[in-house]
């Protein structure tokens, strides 16, 4: 964000805004922020004042809809903007929200952000990332038209002398008459259409099907030896011939963009919502699950009717089975339990949207073959993940509990799938942070809280799968809940292990866990020094040796914002935080006796960081 | 509670402790075992998911830099054990000769052993990176985490790098130093210097194994310029070729035909872009046209441009377009400026020009030795005939030359591309001989152009349509464009103007019009002011006439028997006063005298004209006009033939005198010059045309001979026969399509440096009333610039003009170092 954007003047955005009301009114354009009174969206709207990530995920998650406004017109965005809650507006913006120049409430939102880092977030979204969360999922199916190797159609439609290679499955989930054509005949590999139907036509209609985008004009007059309205009417022939009403419409609608862009949208959404019917009724309904030694022998005919062109095998493994025994890593088999496998019948043309795949359907290898039967290939994850994997790929949802968060995790990371890997990273950060908002984890002063993930698991999965985002919000969990890890010798030996990342990698001297647990740590402390306004109280603080010092000088200046600071806030984490620290004080140094709860924090301050010192010594490691 | 917390998210299933220490081995020997296999081509039945899935668990186990370091061992080895041993077991001994051989089996054998060799070397890559790819594909995971976390560069890059080191750059033999990339390098020249000299090989083998050499790279960041291809091949195959171009450049110069030079030459470089294409690579084409450019035609062309029976001069002369063409392209390869082909074209436009010169002085010649002075005389009226025949060498010349300018601009539309550099140097070079000639003392392009226009517009031009007439005078505009001294061109061109115009001999006005025009267009107003004051003149003067006719009609007796009079005024500066009277010595010559009828028309008219114009003085120019006379013959036998006779002016005074003297008398030339005052010359040549001309002799001679002798006696002619009732006699004078001979042009140029003279004065005048000081050189430069456009004016004319000045104190001298001058106001 270098150059400095440019915003529109006030008289000239209510112009806009008061244009956009008129046509809303009219009926041309859909209200891009409907007002919502219900109470889901209100929480979501009470969590965005608070910050609080985790209830806004399962808000999102249960389909709120993030764009809609409250009484007195605020967004989402608007409130978490306002407030200053980087992360909610990050997850967010991340989750589709609009923040659009040139707009209202995308005006708002910037002229609302309570910093810039806030306000930079909003505007790298708006020119880079605004675009609608299908376009992905589109944009694959529309290149199946195109794509050469390797090769994924299955039937050949002709209409006129023009042939197009295509898929099944794709025109059976989003025509009802191929649908009724197809199912009854799965072995069926062309197709002829009407031979008056133009080319064009034709064309434009298949290419509706596979999400592409309504043409802006239509090609015709002289040389294609159709005109404009034999093309229209053709379109409109086929359309009916397909059962694909909305054709026609999205057509007339593509010369306003506005109005295009909106019809684009619920085009997609609703081409995903078929294909996700067909997936649900056609593929998760015929896995099938068979034991694991007898996975081989299940023959799946190429011509079946689902019109899947490869099997996917998932192994139960034991712990999947036996969640009860908790330390059942090993012996999982031993109680007599026949290993079970899932079967999912899949189209590799969807596959295709993982590198994976698409690197081993190119390959020469075993799986590339055509044979008569299905190939079965064997993946390495359990058949629930496989099928959020395949939700996925198919669907473009990714909506998940966080408990297989980290397997989903890393098999998308193993089939090389990022976005699904991103959104299981979100998943994680956000409804793992526990039961409060990290606003208010910083005012736990460390109580003992119940702990419902293992944030060491976590940290070496986004080692392993070189997740910065997850590294952060786990050095940030870390920080923010120290007291309760930093005796344990887990925490000495994950330091270590960090440390022998850094050292292969030969890159600097510092430790990347322990700076990022020391920055959190610095902010989690700073949020009440920053509110004092006192910034050289930090720089002290940072100094082990001259911060207990510094504490007594500015005692009196800060008691103001003290008593400010407890009248706002519910007294009950004040209480237990105190408590806490106060322990943490009795531990550590001799007879040192608080004065208040704001010295208190200096001196668990000084002491965790006192305390990572140590371990580092302990460890013999440089920082 | 706390248990089913921690049961809530859990930890990924395996991998992640780092416990299982010896699944690395198994899974090393699963994968090493089934990389072996890619590499035996035994490959379909390996499942990728099994592989894959081996690769990453070795990875989850962080130990992917093992790995890594595995496969590059087992690829070394592999490669080191069988690719190499089969690569170097096809290198036959005869490949590892000299580069050059000449015995024909040999070259044969050396051939068919090289391709096997080549065939060998390329499956063995082909397969290298058939199998390479399969198997980074296999690695895809643990190559994501080593160039991420590692910064490692990918397996494929490493196992290319180990192709390139291991087996290209492996001896072939233990005890050598000789490299199997020597042996293929030196095979791909062999084969390439096969093709040259004509022989078909097998391009597309060799194309396999350049791209060999551009898949593999010098570095394993694999920059664009580090392709091994860029790095050792090119510049030995570059330096290969210097070498051959330089001698087939020495072996086409001693065939000594340009023509074959330059169609190979040109065969040459389409061949290497072939092979560029086809062969090697599209990155060399660029630098081997250098290379050809450089050796084969930069250092040969001139050469090529002067030899002598085939080279330029040969295909200018012969109008070898295509020739002319290949030269040219060639040239413009390696100069932009095509040094040698614009001097060999100029030396010809001006060794051509030269002749043309000379063959126009070589015809002028011997009709100025004796034949001009009759010629006139004798036929002044018989427009077939040759008039003089210096004037037709002159309208030969200019004809010729425009010839020749076709010819050129024919070349240099068709041979050179209309190409800007050799447009300027052939007009240059046209420039140069037509001005060549102008300082010589012999030549006259500017008169003989004059003349052209003047005999095309007196009769060429007849029967012609618009067109026709419009690129006859665009043709003499442009050899305008090439005169460097255009006030000649306009003095003569004056001259034949105003002849035309008095004696109306102008075909058509348009046409003079036309011409005033495009000269106006070419050179410029001033130029033409005074020529379109000469055609206001002839206009005034015809108003002028009809209104004095209307003065007489209304003033005197209509009865009275009048002579008609037409006139003319001409305004004495815009006019060439030469030309209109024979002024030369005697300034002051008493008019001749006008019969009395004459006379007082004469009178009359010059009342009328002083009347509405004061102050202007009106000289009659006798010697200018013409008349119409009824003559009435009595023939002997009684009958009367009249004829209209027409005359000039003293021809009329002459015959007007036999009015008066009764029939049968004679009048002796001193007797006639003594009544009419007639000049001498002039009285002259009329006589001749009355009495000698064979076919208008009005007025018997005695004695009868061609010359005139103030003793001889003329009698008026009642015999005179003519087929026609009308009869033109003209004068010798008349002839105005005459080239001048030495004393006119000796007269003209006198006048024409005077001229010159005060045009340079007014220019420094001009200038310096501008500047009020100026170095000498700064003033010379001006002065030489304003007037380039009329003439090239004499140094050391412009300094004597300067110091004629600096005396009548216009100028002063400011400063001596450097000479300086002032204005003097």
């Amino acid at each position: 964000m270098t150059a400095e954007p440019k915003v529109l003047r006030k008289d000239q955005l209510e112009v806009s805004l008061h244009n956009e009301k008129k046509l809303i009114k009219e009926g041309t354009i859909k209200d891009d922020n409907p007002l919502d009174l219900s109470e889901p969206f209100r929480e979501l709207c009470n969590a965005c004042r608070k910050g609080d990530l985790k209830v806004c995920q399962e808000k999102i998650t249960e389909g709120v809809n993030i764009n809609a406004r409250d009484p007195y017109d605020y967004t989402p965005l608007i409130l978490a903007s306002l407030c200053g809650h980087y992360e909610v507006v990050q997850l967010l913006l991340e989750s589709g929200a609009l923040c659009e120049r040139d707009t209202f409430q995308g005006e708002r939102c910037l002229y609302n952000a309570l910093n810039d880092r806030i306000r930079n977030l909003l505007l790298e979204y708006d020119y880079s990332k605004s675009t609608d969360p299908l376009q992905p999922l589109a944009a694959h199916i529309t290149s199946l038209l195109t794509r050469e190797t390797p090769r994924t159609s299955d039937i050949v439609v002709t209409a006129a002398d023009e042939s197009l290679h295509l898929h099944k499955f794709i025109l059976a989930a989003r025509s009802p008459y191929f649908h009724s054509k197809l199912e009854p005949a799965p072995e069926t590999s062309t197709w002829r259409l009407p031979n008056t139907t133009p080319p064009e036509a034709f064309g434009t209609a298949i290419k509706y099907l596979y999400f592409g985008e309504a043409p802006r004009d239509l090609r015709s007059g002289p040389g294609t030896g159709f005109t404009e309205s034999e093309v229209f009417a053709g379109i409109d022939k086929i359309a009916k011939h397909l059962e694909i009403n909305t054709l026609v419409d999205s057509i007339l609608d593509s010369g306003d963009r506005r109005l295009a862009r909106q019809r684009r949208t619920m085009e997609v959404a609703k081409g995903r919502d078929q294909l996700e019917q067909w997936f649900q009724a056609n593929v998760l309904k015929h896995k099938v699950t068979v034991e694991t030694s007898k996975a081989d022998e299940v023959k799946w005919d190429r011509d079946n009717a689902i019109f899947a062109d490869v099997l996917l095998q998932a192994d139960e493994l034991p712990e999947d089975v036996e969640a009860e025994q908790a330390d059942g890593t090993d012996s999982g088999t031993l109680d007599g339990r026949v290993p079970m496998s899932t079967l999912f019948p899949c189209h590799r043309a969807m596959l295709l949207r993982s590198e994976f795949f698409q690197t081993m359907f190119a390959s020469p290898f075993r799986e590339a073959h055509m044979k008569d039967h299905l190939n079965v290939i064997n993946l390495d994850c359990s058949p629930d993940v496989l099928e959020i994997v395949l939700t996925f790929l198919y669907t473009e949802r990714a909506d998940f509990p966080l408990d297989v968060a980290v397997d989903v995790l890393f098999a998308s990371d193993m089939l090389f799938i990022e976005k699904l890997k991103t959104k299981a990273a979100i998943v994680i950060s956000t409804l793992g942070s526990g039961n409060m908002s990290q606003a208010e984890a910083a005012r736990t002063r460390g109580t003992k809280e119940e702990d419902d993930l293992d944030i060491y698991a976590i940290i070496r999965a986004a080692w392993l799968t070189r997740v910065q985002r997850l590294e952060e919000f786990a050095a940030r969990y870390l920080a923010y809940r120290l007291e309760a890890h930093i005796d344990s010798p887990e925490f000495a030996e994950l330091i270590q292990e960090s440390a022998s990342r850094i050292q292969s990698r030969q890159e600097t001297d510092s430790i990347e866990l322990l700076d990022d647990i020391r920055f959190y740590l610095g902010e989690r402390f700073r949020l009440r020094f920053d509110d004092a306004g006192i910034e050289e109280m930090m720089e002290d603080a940072t100094q082990p040796a001259a911060g207990v010092e510094a504490n007594g000088d500015v005692e009196k200046v800060t008691e103001g914002v003290e008593t400010m600071q407890l009248s706002t806030e519910s007294s009950l984490p004040v209480q237990a935080a105190s408590k806490g620290a106060e322990q943490a004080v009795i531990r550590t140094l001799d007879g040192e006796i608080v004065v208040d709860e704001f010295d208190q924090d200096a001196l668990n301050y000084q002491i965790l960081m006192d305390k990572l010192d140590r371990i580092l010594e302990n460890l013999n490691l440089d920082a | 509670m706390a248990l089913r917390a921690r049961q809530k998210i859990r930890a990924p299933r395996r991998g992640l402790t780092v416990t299982k220490t010896d699944d690395f081995e198994t899974n090393w020997k699963d994968l090493s075992s089934s990389l072996k296999k890619i590499h035996t081509k035994d490959a379909s039945n390996l499942s990728f998911e099994q592989l894959y899935r081996n690769s990453y668990n070795i990875v989850l186990m962080m130990r992917g830099e093992e790995l890594y370091e595995q496969i590059t061992l087992l690829e070394r080895e592999w490669l080191e054990e069988e690719v190499q041993k089969r690569v170097t077991a096809a290198i036959s001994p005869s490949l590892l000769l000299a580069t050059h051989v000449d015995v024909q089996d040999q070259a044969n054998e050396r051939r068919e052993a090289g391709e096997r060799f080549l065939a060998v070397l390329k499956e063995a890559w082909e397969d290298h990176q058939l199998c390479m790819g399969m198997i980074t594909d296999v690695l895809m995971y643990m190559d994501r985490v080593m160039s991420t976390d590692h910064r490692k560069p990918s397996i494929y890059v490493v196992v290319m790098a180990l192709f390139r080191d291991h087996v290209l750059r492996s001896p072939i033999r233990p005890d050598t130093q000789t490299t199997v990339y020597d042996v293929l390098e030196s095979t791909v020249l062999f084969m390439i210097q096969l093709e040259r000299s004509g022989h078909i090989i097998d391009r597309a083998l060799i194309r396999h194994c350049i791209y060999m050499l551009e898949g593999l790279y010098e570095t394993i960041t694999e920059e664009e310029s580090s392709k091994l291809y860029l790095t050792v091949f090119e510049p030995a195959f570059l330096e290969a070729s210097r070498k051959f171009y330089q001698a087939e450049g020495r072996r086409l110069l001693e065939t000594g035909d340009a023509a074959t030079f330059c169609k190979s030459a040109t065969e040459r470089l389409s061949e290497e872009t072939e092979r560029c294409i086809d062969t090697l690579s599209s990155l060399t084409e660029a630098k081997i046209k250098d290379v050809l450019d450089n050796e084969l035609i930069k250092n040969n062309i001139a050469e090529v441009v002067k030899l002598e029976g085939t080279g330029a001069r040969n295909m200018l002369d012969n109008d070898r377009i295509d020739n002319l063409r290949s030269v040219y392209v060639l040239s413009a390869r390696v100069d932009s400026k095509k040094t040698p082909l614009t001097t060999a074209v100029q030396r010809r436009i001006v060794e051509m020009g030269k002749e043309i010169n000379a063959s126009a002085i070589a015809a002028a010649a011997p009709s100025s030795a004796g034949k001009k002075p009759e010629a006139g005389e004798k036929k002044p009226s018989e427009k077939e005939k040759p008039v003089n025949q210096q004037t037709v060498a002159a309208i030969k010349w200019v004809d010729d030359i425009l010839g020749l300018k076709q010819k050129f601009d024919n070349i240099w539309q068709n041979a050179f591309h209309g190409d800007q550099v050799m447009q300027s140097a052939i007009t240059s070079s046209f420039s140069e001989f037509i001005n060549l000639s102008q300082g010589a003392a012999d030549s006259r392009s500017s008169e003989y152009l004059s003349l052209f226009f003047d005999e095309n517009l007196k009769k060429g031009i007849k029967g012609k349509t618009d067109s026709e007439v419009d690129t006859l005078l665009d043709n003499g505009i442009t050899l305008l464009r090439y005169i460097k001294d255009k006030d000649m061109f306009e003095a003569y061109y004056k001259k034949h103007l105003s002849r035309r115009l008095l004696m109306k001999r102008s075909v058509s006005m348009d046409a003079e019009r036309q011409m005033i025009s495009k000269m106006k267009m070419e050179v410029g107003n001033q130029f033409t002011q005074r020529l379109e004051a000469m055609f206001k003149d002839m206009t005034i003067s015809e108003d002028l006439t009809s209104s004095y006719k209307e003065h007489v009609r209304q003033s005197s007796d209509p009865d009275q028997k009048r002579v008609e009079l037409d006139i003319n005024v001409l305004t004495s500066t815009m006019w060439p006063m030469e030309i209109m009277s024979n002024v030369r010595s005697e300034d002051v010559q008493l008019s001749c005298i006008f019969p009395k009828e004459i006379e007082s028309v004469k009178q009359s008219f010059e009342q009328f004209y002083l009347g509405k114009h004061n102050g202007r003085k009106l000289s009659w120019q006798a010697s200018m006009g013409t008349a119409d006379i009824r003559a009435t013959f009595q023939r002997s036998n009684g009958k009367t033939q009249r004829h209209e006779l027409n005359v000039s002016t003293y021809a009329m005074i002459i015959l007007l005198l036999f009015n008066d003297i009764p029939a049968g008398e004679s009048l002796t030339y001193t007797e006639i010059q003594a009544q009419t005052r007639i000049p001498d010359h002039d009285l002259i040549r009329n006589l001749q045309s009355l009495a000698v001309a064979p076919k208008t002799r009005v007025l018997k001679k005695d004695p009868m001979s061609k010359d005139v002798k103030p003793t001889d006696k003329f009698f008026f002619n009642h015999d005179f026969q003519s087929p026609f009732m009308k009869v033109r006699i003209g004068v010798v004078s008349g002839s105005a399509n005459k080239v001048e001979n030495q004393d006119q042009r000796k007269e003209t140029e006198k006048k024409m440096s005077e001229e010159r003279g005060a045009s340079i004065e007014a220019a420094i005048v001009r200038i310096m009333k501008q500047r009020k000081t100026l170095i000498h050189s700064q003033l010379m430069n001006e002065v030489l610039t304003q007037l380039s456009a009329r003439f090239v004016p004499d140094v050391n004319m412009i300094k004597k003009r300067i110091e004629s000045l600096i005396d009548r104190e216009y100028l002063e001298r400011v400063e001596e170092d450097p000479p300086t001058y002032g204005y003097v106001a």
